[in-house]
């Protein structure tokens, strides 16, 4: 879908989900919209909005677009709107913790056998929120984190699969423990923005030191040759430009220095099977975990060398497991101790089937893990 | 107490970790307490906010929402190297007629869409804050207010002040209190001295960002330039000796030495572009048009006259501000139709601005303007207009003119569309549509057309003059703007011995002001007297009550224009001269 077209479909949409009578005629959308949220959008009970900027003004249409007014308000009200919300997602039938095992890499093939102890249903709490880094300019994130209490873990969700695949259940019951679903929620938040947080801060001081370097350069300097020209001259200029200076540093700190800020947006409660599932690899104790249906996301294991609890997962046998970002390809197994890596970039087999390496992100990596298993 | 280096400076060890906002506890508290807004409420606050989440300065956000503005690829180049490259800290000096105001006005924009400026302030000359705000409204849907009490600095956060007003008593404390996100400066070249009270007052202000805007930053030598880099970024040309030994080549200060060098440094805080072949607008032709009143207008005019320089100079000293601007009212009325003054003359022979014997005057006067139905200048609009087929708008000031001419043009079996503020927004579309399809006239007031692109005509006819040359220029540039591909003829009807003969002999003959380029004419005004508008120094020199008094303060007036349009020329030389090695054409 185009920017416009999604453009179009949020306004809409919010409208209609706020109670307004929608019409569309000659690139213009009439609005009739009920007294409650007249105030918010700043608007009379009917009015006409346009996507179109040569229609602005038509029937005193407002201009919808980005950096519009109108659009401003729409989101600030949607924003401030649906902030909780339960939702319950249905396991299809067949044996979806096998499945699910398989696409985090622990499928029959690997020698790993499990054993399911017990499913029930359970609510997962899936947090969103938004990640702001300021300084002199704005980059801003938006994350899924979705969240399990009882195993004490939270692991980033896929945009796309917040909603997919649920039902409405507004009569779900009990809330998920909430202050724990944060604590952890945040935790993984922080964890996951630590890159660009750090990115964004180097870049930020870089450009702080070059400007703090200038203004002292330029004051201390101005300085010298005021006092080289004359030696007896005025100490209350030269007080003034120290003053100047140090106007313009403090200045220049409140400008470059960078902030990052995170406010949770939503929380939707999802109540989806979780089954108890014992592992058991080829040699070593066998490890119990816990998998739910919706995001297939396996809690209770641990990778041997970076400690993540995120998948896909590869046994490296003696019961050792590591995510596979650590685990090593075929080809580093093989190379001789040593030996520098190649930087030769990877070549795609001739089937056309990638490298043992999986691509980024956890649905991407869901899927070449469920397609390499199901391959010839 | 000074600062240190490493106090300047955030340590470096110091991580920078997420801060979570306070507000994620209330959430916390009211979920699931009572029902949510439902399942498509929640997929809609997650689009709400990726939809507004601001990735950097990746992309300009703003044009969808800008009317009425061309998209021109240098003014978007501008745009992106003030953002990206030069941190918000920047000279915006094209030459005059690239659309330097579009540019300030796209920057402010793509800040305020991203939440990095809230409080924005624009410092111009006393003549230009009307016309700043016109179009940052109009343009840029930024509702700004024109300062008017010491209060709007706190309340006001968006904010247009003379600098000259800025910089004194108690708006200067006030001003200086409180941090701006922004801070733009046009006609930037009034701080080319850095012991002025403006450059120290724009130095003084505690600011985020800031553009400075002017198309001739060099109007002696290159110290001015030195001068305006300092209140951006200090350091940038060096110091002030290490400049001038190093980039100033001559005596004068007037020729730049290590020109690569200064060109680099330049380029970092200056954005300059030249008119290439395709900015260049196709040429004017004026058509002067004086008209002799008839015996019974010549008269209505003379009596007019005198009761307006009667009351103006009035020695009761009773006169109010209110009653003033009564009068020059009046005597613009008088310039435009015999229809414009009945009506007021009417309204005014009843108010208490006046006593008994001049609201006996006024009746008087009434009456005589009332009995005459037909105005010379007319006839000669019709002669003119029956010498072209082409499309023409035909300007007026007072909506009894525009309804006057309307009729006379209509039973002369002309297609006319009329146009003015009291039209609702979709009427205005469709007037704008009609003139462009199938109607000859666009017969219109001052609101003629603000932002809309009118070129397909080339003909503007001024029927009556206002007195700010400013809302002259304003006119011909609904037709002569980049778009504009043939000749555009400007039309000036006035009639003999009024203030408009004295308007055009200044404006046309001294500083042949309708041959200027968009923009010049700013320039020039501005050099001349910042606490009078030139409209009050018409109306003091058209009240004077000896004729020899006014021909010569007209001429006073006068030569301070011609010294002002030479002045610029110079000037305009001088940075072509100067810049032009730091210059970009601007292309096809």
């Amino acid at each position: 879908m185009s920017e416009a077209a999604a453009l179009r479909r949020f306004v809409l949409d919010t409208l209609v989900d706020v109670g307004a009578a929608v019409s569309e005629a000659d690139s213009l959308v009439w609005v009739q919209v009920p007294e409650k949220v007249r105030s918010d959008l700043e608007v009379p009970a009917t009015f006409a909005i346009t996507f179109d900027p040569d229609r602005i003004g038509n029937f005193e249409a407002e201009l919808v677009a980005p950096g519009s007014y109108f659009l401003e308000r729409i989101v600030s009200l949607a924003a401030r709107r649906g902030r909780w919300d339960v939702a319950r997602f249905e396991a299809r039938a067949g044996d979806w913790v096998g499945e699910s095992l398989s696409e985090c890499g622990l499928g029959p093939e690997t020698g790993v056998h499990f054993e399911t102890l017990e499913i029930e249903e359970t609510a997962l709490p899936l947090l969103s929120f938004r990640v702001t880094l300021i300084s002199d300019e704005k980059r801003e994130h938006f994350h899924f984190i979705a969240v399990c209490p009882a195993a004490g873990s939270a692991w980033e969700v896929d945009p796309a699969m917040a909603d997919s695949g649920l039902i409405a259940a507004p009569d779900a019951g009990v809330p998920p423990d909430l202050e724990t679903a944060y604590r952890l929620g945040t935790e993984k938040l922080r964890e996951r923005s630590r890159d660009a947080v750090g990115r964004f801060r180097a870049a930020s001081l870089q450009l702080l030191e070059e400007e703090v370097r200038r203004i002292f350069g330029y004051f201390d300097r101005t300085t010298e040759e005021i006092q080289a020209a004359d030696p007896n001259g005025s100490q209350d200029l030269l007080r003034a430009i120290r003053g100047e200076r140090d106007r313009r540093l403090t200045e220049t700190l409140e400008r470059f220095d960078p902030k990052a800020r995170a406010s949770l947006c939503a929380i939707r409660a999802i109540r989806t099977p979780m089954a108890r599932v014992r592992l058991r690899f080829l040699s070593g104790a066998p490890i119990e975990g816990t998998l739910d249906a919706w995001s297939r996301h396996l809690n209770g294991l641990s990778c041997e060398v970076c400690h993540g609890t995120e998948g896909p997962w590869k046994p490296q046998g003696s019961g050792r497991i590591r995510c596979v970002r650590c685990a090593p390809t075929q080809v580093e197994s093989a190379r001789p101790r040593g030996r520098p890596r190649s930087d030769t970039p990877r070549r795609r087999r001739q089937d056309g089937r990638g490298s043992g390496r999986s691509p980024r992100g956890s649905r991407a990596r869901f899927r070449a893990a469920s397609g390499r298993r199901r391959g010839p | 107490m000074s600062l240190s280096s490493a106090e300047a400076t955030p340590s470096a060890d110091a991580a920078l970790s997420l801060q979570f906002d306070e507000s994620d506890a209330d959430l916390l508290a009211r979920a699931f307490r009572s029902p949510g807004d439902g399942p498509q409420a929640w997929r809609l606050n997650g689009e709400a906010h990726r939809m507004s989440l601001v990735d950097g300065f990746d992309r300009l956000l703003a044009w969808p929402s800008l009317r009425g503005v061309g998209r021109y690829p240098h003014q978007e180049r501008t745009c992106v190297r003030v953002l990206r490259e030069m941190h918000g800290r920047a000279i915006l000096a094209d030459e005059v007629g690239l659309g330097k105001t579009v540019e300030a006005g796209l920057i402010l924009k793509e800040y305020a869409i991203r939440g990095l400026v809230r409080r924005a302030l624009i410092l111009t000359p006393a003549s230009l804050t009307g016309q700043w705000r016109e179009e940052m409204e109009s343009k840029f849907d930024l509702g700004f207010a024109v300062l008017r009490s010491v209060r709007d600095w706190e309340h006001r956060p968006l904010l247009i002040a003379s600098i000259d007003k800025a910089k004194r008593g108690p708006h200067r404390a006030a001003a200086q209190q409180r941090p701006w996100d922004l801070v733009i400066v046009d006609e930037a070249h009034r701080l080319k001295n850095r012991l002025s009270v403006n450059w120290r007052f724009v130095a003084s202000l505690s600011k985020k960002y800031m553009l400075l805007l002017t198309a001739t930053p060099v109007q002696n030598d290159l110290d001015e330039l030195f001068n305006l880099v300092s209140l951006l970024k200090p350091g940038a040309l060096h110091t002030y000796d290490r400049f001038v030994e190093r980039y100033v080549g001559s005596a004068d200060g007037r020729v730049p030495a290590h020109v690569p060098e200064l060109r680099d440094r330049l380029r970092d805080v200056m954005v300059r572009h030249r008119r290439g072949i395709a900015f260049t607008l196709p040429p004017r032709r004026v058509h002067s048009l004086p008209v002799r009143l008839s015996p019974a207008e010549r008269r209505l005019y003379d009596d007019v006259t005198d009761f307006v320089r009667d009351a103006y100079w009035s020695a009761s000293g009773r006169m109010s501000w209110a009653a003033r601007l009564t009068l020059i009212v009046l005597q613009r009325e008088i310039g435009s139709s015999t229809f414009a003054v009945a009506t007021t003359l009417g309204r005014l022979a009843q108010s208490p601005l006046f006593g008994a014997a001049e609201r006996d005057r006024l009746g008087a006067l009434q009456r005589d303007a009332a009995a005459i139905t037909s105005n010379v200048k007319a006839i000669h609009l019709l002669g003119f207009l029956r010498s072209s087929d082409e499309k023409a708008l035909v300007f007026t000031q007072y909506l009894r003119t525009l309804q006057y001419l309307q009729g006379v043009l209509e039973r002369d079996g002309y297609r006319v569309v009329v146009y003015h503020g009291s039209l609702p927004p979709a009427a205005k579309d469709a007037a704008v549509r009609a003139f462009r399809e199938d109607r000859q006239i666009f017969l219109s007031t001052e609101a003629g057309g603000e932002g809309r692109n009118l070129q397909f005509a080339r003909t503007v006819v001024n029927y009556d003059l206002p007195w700010n040359p400013l809302r002259i220029e304003q006119r011909i540039g609904r037709v002569h703007r980049l778009g504009q591909d043939r000749e555009v003829h400007v039309v000036n009807l006035w009639a003999q011995d009024t203030v408009e003969a004295y308007l055009m002999e200044l404006l046309d003959r001294k500083i042949h002001m309708f041959e200027l380029v968009v923009g010049e004419l700013d320039l020039i005004l501005g050099t001349l007297d910042e606490r009078r508008s030139f409209e009050d120094m018409m109306m003091e020199i058209w009240t004077l009550r000896q004729a020899e008094e006014r021909r010569a303060a007209l001429r006073r007036l006068g030569d301070a224009l011609v010294r002002a349009r030479d002045e610029y020329d110079v000037m305009r030389e001088r940075n072509e001269e100067v810049l032009r090695e730091v210059s970009e054409e601007v292309p096809a």
